[in-house]
């Protein structure tokens, strides 16, 4: 790379333009990397709960239906389970944190009555109500474990990228930057040496020059003189 | 714009759901998985009225690499795996990439 970059005093300055933006970027990216850790170490810790009650609810669940398998036997909860008519829907918001976009989930429908279920009261069981119950409030608890690891798995994706910025910036594009820089600095330094080295000799060469002619000047007029004395 | 869930499993696993009320669900029968469920899964996740997917964790063990891994980094729908523990599908590999630490294990072993 940084025999690509031409060492003069304007290309040092765009580099170092640069390296002030980088700099300053890096500084906010760095910034933004732990502000997105904070957010998602509170969001891990009620992911946590979240899913401890969420494993507990579903074996719950498990234990009613197999009740109510043991009970009513397999084709009636079949039965009753197909012949729901409400069915329970979600609509998604969205909430920004730090620039992520996480999910709100409302559900609507999910929790419902004897008559709503609508397998009839008759020919089936308390049981088949319990398990029905508790599957419902299983789908309560899934609901809200998918609002909290989308925004977990999103605020991942984004600490990833930042993360990579960050360290993209530091480690390859601030290194490279300094060290043409360094290169140019090196380079125009050694072009002002030269320089004066040169003017030396000019000088010394001139010198030498003047020198050489007015001993000329002084060996001819030292001729003329014998001449004239000659005479 | 509402949305649904849906269910993807043995007909054991999704009975339960469909008794409250989930209407989209793939009856996968247990022989039958290791073909059939990746079908299942991608036609599921390819529905854009489904908001939330439900299934059981070690059924991802019968999928193919590449829909695992479609499975574990979906948002839109999200899969939610039930009976797999606190380690929850691919979101504990996701923080120890991210962050450097496995913060999950941190947390069971306090």
């Amino acid at each position: 790379m940084a025999d690509d970059v031409k060492p003069t005093r304007k290309n040092l300055m765009q580099i170092e333009e640069r390296i002030e933006l980088s700099e300053r970027g890096h500084d906010t990216l760095e910034k933004k990397r732990d502000g997105l850790i904070m957010e998602f170490m509170d969001i891990l810790d009620q992911a946590q709960d979240v899913r401890e009650d969420l494993e507990e609810k579903y074996q719950q669940a498990q234990r009613a239906i197999d009740i109510a398998r043991a009970t009513e036997g397999d084709v009636a909860v079949r039965g009753a389970a197909s012949a729901l008519k409400e069915h329970p829907e979600i609509t998604t918001q969205s909430k920004n944190i730090m620039g992520v976009v996480v999910p709100q989930i409302e559900s609507t429908k999910v929790q419902k009555n004897l008559q709503e279920r609508g397998y009839g009261v008759l020919g089936t069981s308390a049981r088949i109500d319990e398990a029905a119950d508790a599957y419902e409030e299983l789908i309560d608890q899934i609901i809200l474990a998918a609002e909290v690891e989308t925004a977990m798995k999103k605020m991942l994706n984004e600490i990833e990228t930042t993360k990579r910025r960050v360290n993209a910036l530091e480690f390859k594009l601030l290194p490279e930057l300094r060290e043409n820089q360094e290169y140019i600095e090196q380079k125009l330094e050694e072009q002002e040496r030269e320089e004066i080295f040169r003017l030396k000799k000019i000088k010394a060469k001139k010198e030498e020059e003047e020198k050489a002619e007015r001993e000329q000047e002084r060996e001819a007029e030292a001729e003329k003189e014998r001449v004239s004395a000659d005479d | 714009m509402s949305q649904e869930i849906a269910v993807i499993g043995s007909p054991e696993f999704t009975t339960g759901f469909r008794l409250a009320g989930v209407r989209k669900f793939q009856n996968v029968p247990e022989d039958d998985k290791a073909e059939k469920l990746d079908d299942a899964v991608e036609e599921t996740l390819a529905d854009d009225g489904v908001g939330i997917v439900v299934m059981h964790d070690e059924d991802l063990d019968h999928l193919s690499r590449g829909v695992r891994q479609d499975v574990e980094t979906s948002v839109e729908p999200v899969v939610v795996t039930l009976g797999g523990g606190a380690g929850s599908s691919g979101l504990r590999e996701q923080i120890k990439r991210a962050i450097g630490i496995d913060l999950m294990d941190e947390e069971d072993n306090e």
